[in-house]
């Protein structure tokens, strides 16, 4: 008897001025995807297509009585898109572009907030356009900058043909570091598969788990690490790169060149990378002697010379990839390679207000408890907490439970049957100031 | 300040039929979902809104007397002239079209500015015409169309707005930052009730004693005009998605979520300190409501596609009417008591004889 309602999608297009966002616009709007949209724009568009409806939006901010910042929504986006829902020839996506200066708390707010809303329609995806030349104009001073790469579920660094790779690398690096859950996707001029706009999914947590794998993952204080097998003597490190002017790297004795050496070394090179570092310029001396080094990096080509006490196996950990400095190790003239070799999560030397946490624990957990834990966190930390994702294993169901918040709102919904999956819980947290201690201890606690 | 407690709603409500009490009479479609229906004074024409594709009078034997053109981008409202024979009509085009019956004349247009366009009312004597365009209110001369003000630049784009019944030169309208109270000719309003929120939709008692809103955040706010007091309702599960005035005034419903809410506004005080009466029965939120003009009988419709019949003072169970497969998005009375009307959201039409005694 009651009416089967399909929700229909909703992709959020933010970025500030200049970052191509009408570009972006236009080019869904131009290309064949054979989707009938409704595109809600802050001003008319020049881009008359036939057979789409562009409606204009004034940014109207519905306050609420009860003060609560989370809470506050889109006057104007519930109207037209209540308007929208009342049309027979119901529309397959809805676009909704926002001012450069816009706060994407209130635009995803209105589909948590609003009953309508809620009901029939639902956030495929928050889509942030980086100019990724002029963000660093904007990135520490506006929050409306910080914010819109907080909310993100595809974050497109666009006018990538404008900066260096190296930059680029920096710039990714910073944005993975406030928000580790979006999929970042370098452009020129805003040049991107569609589909990755419009089909994001809004809940598929394990599509966003493949394109960052090293989001869950610890963070150490190092790119990457790998074990050298060395003969007694000398050897020699030489740099020709120097994106920084220093580069921190330790040296570790290990027993044999296998990946569990590579792990226990790791262990001891994080606490190592805790010590304070030993500048060493061009032409001095390295030792495997369980030091932390700062190779001070200058013009050309620079070697450092490293005395190998015993022929054995040295596990090297540096605080950049090798690749940024074209970083070589050289007995003679011969090159050593490292076997085995491993690139880690690097946390970041940025110090971010606004941050992201991933939680990740197999087994199931409790309901009763987690409810509790949830239900007292976002009370007392909403605010601070922009966006959520997650899927749970609730002890004693067989379906995947999925949600999804954002500030004090939460929203949750069947992911439909474990199947023959291997149960596991899956947390992302993206807010200002998160405790990562407090939230893996306060969720462990959940578990059954 | 109120509270208001589900607790005790019951899972599910027996209902009696009452089918055979308000017959179908007949069932027509118009091009899209029916964002409105109005009924003549007279009570012989029903005029059925669709939100595209043209406005479609009927008879009340359920002939097309006439089929009105749909205004350019949506359509957005309708309002019969109090006292003449007289339809405006009005959409996101910003025009506004007077209709003079039978139909077979061009109507008379009004271009007002580009904007977002969907509220239009007729002050008590049909002398003024409201219209909203976007954050601005205009008041039309009826008879010339001349726009006599522009209220100037609310907060946000209006939401509704209403005459009071019993001053023909006062209206209200809500927006963003609450209502605003209306005199023509005042270049302000002379009351803003900004109770810190948004309010969506607005109401008059029929005896101009009460200002109700019902807004954004789930509550209630009514202005006691007698006694220049407000009082503040909450406790609902959702926004407020429709309101109604039982004809004397003795009682309002508001609804939105599963169940309706009536309050009784008699006596000195009004709701303030009473206990309302909740309404079980829809399975989907209540998204319109009528009551008969003169008996104490309420019909609601929800998204539930259920349109259910009750008796509020009794707080009975309903009765069902009708049963939809899709939301029921408009219900009227027709002014002689002998009528009633509903439409679909898929376009359907239908009219039910009234044989309730």
């Amino acid at each position: 008897m009651t009416t089967q309602l399909k929700r229909t999608p909703v992709t959020v297009l933010t970025g500030f001025l200049g970052a191509g966002k009408t570009t972006l616009m236009n080019r869904v709007l131009t290309e064949q995807h054979g989707q009938r949209l409704a595109v809600i724009e802050n001003e008319f568009g020049e881009v008359g297509i036939d057979h789409e409806l562009v409606i204009n939006a004034d940014e109207e901010i519905f306050e609420m009585n009860n003060g609560c910042i989370c809470c506050t929504v889109r006057g104007d986006l519930i109207r037209i898109m209540g308007n929208l829902m009342k049309r027979r020839d119901k529309f397959d996506h809805i676009l909704i572009e926002t001012t450069g200066l816009a706060d994407p708390g209130p635009v995803v707010q209105t589909f948590f907030v609003d009953d309508d809303m809620k009901e029939k329609l639902f956030v495929n995806a928050v889509v942030t356009v980086v100019d990724s030349k002029h963000i660093w104009e904007h990135i520490d001073e506006a929050d409306e900058a910080k914010e819109q790469i907080a909310f993100a579920d595809v974050i497109l660094l666009n006018k990538c043909d404008l900066v260096s790779p190296a930059d680029l690398d920096r710039l990714e690096a910073r944005i993975k570091a406030m928000n580790g859950m979006a999929r970042v996707h370098r452009t020129i001029n805003a040049e991107i598969e569609i589909q990755r706009i419009l089909e994001v999914g809004g809940f598929n947590l394990d599509h966003a788990m493949t394109v960052d794998p090293k989001f869950l993952e610890p963070e150490y204080p190092f790119e990457w690490g790998g074990v050298f097998q060395l003969p007694a003597g000398e050897a020699q490190f030489i740099a020709t790169q120097n994106p920084d002017p220093s580069m921190k790297l330790t040296l570790i004795p290990v027993k044999s060149g296998s990946e569990d050496e590579l792990a226990r070394a790791r262990e001891l090179a994080v606490r190592i990378f805790s010590l304070d570092a030993k500048e060493v310029s061009a032409g001095q001396s390295l030792h495997c002697d369980v030091h932390l080094y700062e190779l001070m990096l200058s013009e050309g080509e620079q070697r450092w010379t490293l005395q190998v006490p015993e022929t054995s196996f040295y596990a090297v950990f540096t605080e950049h990839y090798p690749e940024e400095l074209d970083l070589k190790l050289c007995v003679g003239t011969r090159e050593v390679v490292a076997a085995p070799a491993a690139a880690y999560k690097p946390d970041h030397e940025h110090d971010e207000e606004v941050t992201s946490v991933g939680i990740e624990a197999d087994g199931d957990c409790d309901e009763s408890k987690l409810n509790q834990w949830l239900s007292k966190l976002l009370r007392e930390r909403g605010t601070d907490i922009f966006r959520m994702k997650g899927v749970f294993a609730i002890h004693g169901s067989d379906q995947r439970l999925i949600f999804q918040g954002v500030h004090m709102l939460l929203d949750t919904q069947d992911g439909g049957s474990w199947g023959v999956r291997k149960r596991r819980n899956i947390l992302v947290f993206i807010g200002r100031n998160l405790d990562r201690e407090e939230l893996n201890a306060g969720f462990r606690a959940c578990s059954v | 300040m109120f509270g208001l407690s589900n607790k005790g709603k019951p899972e599910a409500v027996s209902m009696k039929s009452a089918a055979t009490l308000m017959p179908e009479a007949w069932r027509a479609e118009v091009e899209d979902h029916v964002l409105d229906l109005r009924w003549s004074p007279d009570g012989t024409m029903l005029a059925a809104l669709p939100s595209l594709g043209s406005i479609v009078i009927y008879q009340h034997d359920g002939g097309v007397l006439a089929r009105l053109p749909a205004h350019a981008g949506g359509n957005g409202a309708i309002a019969w002239h109090p006292k003449k024979p007289l339809l405006a009509t009005y959409g996101h085009d910003s025009t506004v079209r007077f209709h003079a019956t039978p139909f077979r004349d061009a109507p008379t247009e009004f271009v007002l500015e580009k904007g977002w366009a969907d509220r239009i009312a007729w002050n008590q004597d049909g002398t003024l015409l409201a219209a909203t365009v976007g954050k601005k209110l205009f008041i039309l001369n009826a008879d010339s169309g001349a726009v006599l003000q522009t209220m100037p630049d609310h907060k946000s784009t209006i939401c509704d707005i209403a005459w009071n019944p019993c001053m023909k030169n006062q209206i209200t309208s809500v927006c963003d930052g609450g209502a605003r109270m209306w005199r023509v000719g005042e270049a302000k309003p002379f009351a803003h009730f900004d109770w810190g929120g948004a309010s969506l939709i607005v109401t008059w008692s029929p005896d101009g004693r009460w200002v109700v809103t019902g807004d954004q955040t789930p509550s209630v706010h009514l202005y006691d005009v007698k006694r220049r007091h407000p009082l503040h309702i909450q406790g609902y599960e959702t926004k407020m998605k429709t309101m109604a005035w039982q004809s004397d005034s003795a009682w309002l419903a508001t609804g939105g979520g599963k169940s309706i809410t009536v309050w009784p506004c008699t006596g000195k005080k009004g709701p303030e300190g009473s206990k309302p009466i909740q309404l079980f029965g829809h399975l989907g939120d209540a998204v319109c409501m009528d009551f008969a003009p003169k008996q104490p009988l309420l019909v609601s419709g929800g998204r539930d596609g259920l349109l259910l019949l009750w008796m509020p003072h009794r707080a009975d169970s309903p009765a069902l009417i009708s049963q939809r497969n899709n939301e029921i998005t408009a219900v009227r009375w027709g002014p002689d008591n002998a009528a009633f009307a509903f439409g679909t959201e898929t376009g359907e039409v239908f009219l039910l004889k009234v044989s309730l005694r």
